[in-house]
């Protein structure tokens, strides 16, 4: 068993384990966040990304042996009591998700995308999300959320769903 | 997305709508089966056959048994709980009496093994590493058998027979006959046909890859099993559980909250919630079995590869006099579903016959797939005629508009019909005849074409149950046995309930998702949730309407209950959704590389309930035909019979890199039937969408790709 100490959302959170315990379990298994899913286990499908100090990573691919000591962002740390994170309402607003399984991964890559780019361009959203897999949805109304999201962000007005 | 509608506008349906529940899963508070966690809860994994095909001489489990932790090992021994739903003569799937007869049954764990990644035993242990360990320490001695993967070749004479009776799987008789439909006399339409043209097409294993792999939380209290599972139909779930362990309906309560994903195959129960539930029976505490992605793909189902052997007559002006299929479909060593080709009943043909064979194999078994036996029959036959058109040098859209189906003649008609205004206002919103160049005309290298294909798809009406509740403070409950697989099931059917009741939907709430609560749905699967399930919850909200003009709205604690059942028939019409998809893509000649430019997919389901979740179904359709037609593909090694191209990474479904935008035109009409008029949509997006791009790049390169999918290095071959 290895302890780990790190910051998840904002809060200092501390645990027991396996060493072969991955990031995702930690989170998902000792400390009830489940937002963040498995859907490969393996890093191919980005289900599980979480933001470690900055970085998006597949929380998968991440041991416990590696995230002593650091900050921790997962879907769950977005939104406060009654206010979603801006790419939560746009991803509501377009319904950019279906089954919704990839989406808490899929919002985390999205915000780090837009913390390093708040004007991204398709091309460079496309690429930022080429490792969140999503089975449902033929991704473009994720990248009209994102792109919506990122106007918010900079205090601009977001263009919204026109009523057919 | 654009909506030509010359219906009567509604109040709260028609209109783009958020989903109800859209704050759960965007926050991460929706409760997947993988989140619930049960106390004293078992974790349990499988051994799966290193074979494709092996009689077990003997199983080990002794050094598993002795690590402390480990619970309990199933194999074939201690265990013959029959998987009814995992194989059944003529792939119907929902008919218990056909499960009763069936020669070839799937127990869980079987004697010999057929597949590579078949169940050979499971372990239910105190933490995921233990049962990880365990099934490592099982020891299996193999006779390795001979094996055959291809279902063409599964029929040969000299072919391994993987069943005694050999590899034709039998029908819903126990008969060892192909499914076979006939119209006409297709011998003397050949006679007749001025040109008779023959050719040969395959399609591939695809994997219905959903996000969430099949998990499963199986616990029992006393002699009642609660079930926590991904599966498409509460209710045929738990009848499939109820029967296969010999148990009463009642005492089997399904659960499923939010699932990730299905597309045909969480449909019905699956061995992973049977290995569940005997596990913690046996061990008297909850067990939880979550499937790798590898074990995903291998041990769950995806679309059956085909053969499809085609001949066309037709008349000098263009007319078919007569149509032909001999079809092969690898079904896997168990008969999971029909193993059908549809797709030549598309066209108007006097003379007809479809010969179809489904055949055991020893791959991974197949099942359904959104549009189950359609996106590859439509391929070959779409494919095939816009063959026959260019060699009959007549523009593809022509051919199609006179020869599609029009239920003319003899046939049962149609309840409305608007595929030729899909297709003619397809056409020219895409502009094809300023697109349409003879094929291979663009002097590359990087080549650009277009293609188009047209569908026709059952919209059939039928049983399901709603209740409705409403209370003093004007709350109404509609009770409904929906899952919501991601097609937004929940939020249409508050939409149909706010319509049909006349009150806001922010005074609808819905109870769904739990066989103790909610009464039997149609399960979401057929593209029939939204007609049937739909239909139920505006019968039971003209019950509420009634019961309150009788008695006024209830006061204090009474409530009012309604409810209804109904079985509505479309009176012996055919009721079909029509769509065309038209398509320009580019090709690299120098790489092979394919890339979707414009995609225009036109689209009549009936009336269009939520604009916003409908365009995502049509759109998400297309893309994963997009990917079966490029792309996907389960491959094996034929020396070894292993599968090459598990998971994601092997078997390249589209990304956000390859996914172009995707332009939707609703054609809207109301053909009496269905809840408000709406027609199917689930499945329609995918069934005519690899045919478009096939005949896309045909028209780029001017070589007909006839093998799926179109990868580079076939494309390379052909301009060789």
């Amino acid at each position: 068993m290895v302890n780990v100490t790190l910051r998840v959302n904002g809060e200092t959170r501390s645990a027991s384990v396996p060493p072969e315990t991955t990031l995702l379990r930690l989170l998902r298994d000792q400390f009830n966040l489940t937002g963040s899913k498995l859907g490969c286990d393996v890093g191919d499908c980005g289900a599980c990304t979480v933001i470690v100090d900055g970085q998006p990573v597949n929380s998968c691919l991440m041991l416990v042996g590696q995230v002593e000591g650091r900050e921790v962002l997962t879907i769950e740390g977005l939104a406060n009591a009654d206010h979603l994170y801006p790419l939560q309402k746009l991803f509501e607003h377009f319904g950019s998700l279906q089954c919704g399984f990839c989406g808490p991964g899929v919002i985390m890559s999205a915000k780090a995308l837009l913390d390093e780019n708040p004007d991204p361009s398709t091309e460079e959203i496309r690429d930022a999300l080429g490792g969140n897999l999503c089975r449902c949805t033929g991704y473009t109304k994720m990248i009209e959320a994102i792109k919506g999201a990122s106007c918010i962000l900079r205090g601009e007005e977001a263009p919204l769903v026109k009523s057919a | 997305m654009s909506r030509p509608s010359k219906l009567t506008p509604l109040k709260t349906i028609g209109h783009p709508t958020a989903r109800i529940d859209a704050v759960e899963r965007v926050t991460g508070k929706a409760t997947y089966t993988g989140d619930v966690h049960l106390p004293g809860m078992l974790y349990a994994r499988v051994l799966r056959s290193p074979h494709a095909h092996a009689r077990i001489r003997q199983i080990d489990a002794s050094k598993a048994l002795a690590l402390a932790g480990v619970k309990f090992v199933l194999t074939h021994e201690n265990c013959s709980v029959v998987w009814g739903a995992g194989s059944i003569s003529g792939g119907r799937q929902y008919v218990d009496d056909i499960k009763k007869i069936t020669r070839h049954k799937r127990y869980l764990f079987n004697n010999p093994v057929r597949f590579f990644g078949e169940p050979v035993a499971a372990v239910a242990a105190t933490n995921r590493h233990l049962a990880e360990e365990a099934v490592r320490l099982i020891n299996v001695d193999y006779e390795v058998l001979p094996f055959v993967l291809d279902q063409e070749a599964a029929l040969r004479p000299e072919s391994v027979k993987i069943w005694p009776e050999g590899n034709l799987s039998p029908t819903a008789k126990n008969e060892m006959e192909p499914e076979v439909y006939r119209r006409g006399n297709v011998e003397e339409g050949f006679r007749t046909a001025d040109f008779v043209f023959e050719d040969r097409y395959t399609t591939t294993y695809v994997h219905n890859a959903q996000m969430e792999p099949r998990l499963c939380v199986a616990g029992w209290e006393g002699d009642k099993l609660t079930l926590y599972t991904p599966t498409q139909g509460t209710s045929n779930c738990r009848h499939d559980m109820a029967r296969d362990l010999g148990i009463p309906d009642e005492k089997v309560r399904v659960i499923c909250k939010y699932m990730g994903g299905g597309f045909g195959n969480k449909n019905q129960n699956q061995d992973a919630d049977l290995i569940a539930a005997v596990l913690a029976k046996e061990t008297g505490a909850p067990v939880k079995l979550e499937l790798s992605r590898k074990e995903d793909f291998i041990g769950v189902h995806g679309r059956w590869p085909t053969t499809q052997y085609y001949k066309v007559g037709v008349s000098r002006d263009g007319v078919l006099q007569a149509l032909q299929l001999r079809g092969y479909s690898g079904m896997g060593p168990y008969r999971k579903n029909t193993g059908g080709i549809g797709g030549i009943e598309l066209y108007q043909c006097p003379n007809v016959e479809s010969v179809t064979y489904p055949v055991y194999t020893n791959r991974a078994v197949s099942g359904n797939y959104r549009a189950p036996e359609f996106p590859q029959g439509f391929f070959g036959i779409e494919s095939m005629m816009d063959d026959v058109a260019y060699k009959m040098k007549m523009d593809p859209v022509e051919f199609v508009l006179k020869n599609m189906t029009r239920k003319s003649d003899d046939e049962v008609p149609y309840t409305n019909y608007t595929l030729e205004e899909c297709i003619r206002r397809g056409a020219e919103a895409f502009e094809w005849k300023k697109r349409w160049h003879p094929p291979g005309a663009d002097p590359g290298p990087i080549k650009r074409g277009v293609g188009m294909a047209f569908m026709a798809l059952r919209s059939p009406t039928g049983q399901s149950s709603a209740v409705i509740r409403l209370d003093s403070n004007g709350r109404y409950t509609v009770f409904v046995g929906v899952t919501d697989i991601g097609a937004g099931a929940k939020t249409t059917m508050a939409l149909i309930a706010a319509e049909a009741l006349g009150v806001p939907l922010s005074n609808i709430e819905i109870v769904w998702g739990d066989t103790d609560r909610c009464p039997y749905s149609v399960g979401e699967s057929g593209s029939r949730t939204t007609d049937m399930t739909g239909y139920a919850v505006i019968e039971a909200a003209h019950d509420l309407k009634r019961q309150i003009a009788a008695k006024g709205l209830p006061k204090g604690d009474n409530v009012l209950i309604a409810s209804a059942s109904p079985n509505p028939t479309s009176e012996g019409k055919v009721r079909k959704a029509f769509g065309a998809h038209f398509v320009e893509v580019e090709v690299d000649t120098e790489l092979g590389r394919v890339r979707v430019l414009k995609y225009l997919a036109v689209q009549d389901s009936g009336r269009i309930l939520n604009p916003l979740t409908a365009t995502s179904q049509v759109k998400g359709g297309a893309t994963q035909g997009i990917g079966m037609a490029l792309h996907e593909d389960l491959l094996y090694d034929r020396q070894t019979g292993q599968p090459l191209t598990t998971g994601y990474y092997g078997t390249r479904i589209m990304t956000h890199l390859d996914a172009p935008e995707i332009e939707v035109i609703f054609i809207e009409s109301d053909d009496g039937y269905g809840p408000f008029g709406a027609k199917c949509i689930g499945e329609a997006g995918i069934v005519h969408a690899v045919a478009a791009v096939g005949n896309a790049v045909f028209n780029a390169i001017g070589r007909r790709m006839k093998d799926l999918p179109i990868t580079r290095d076939k494309i390379l071959g052909a301009l060789v």
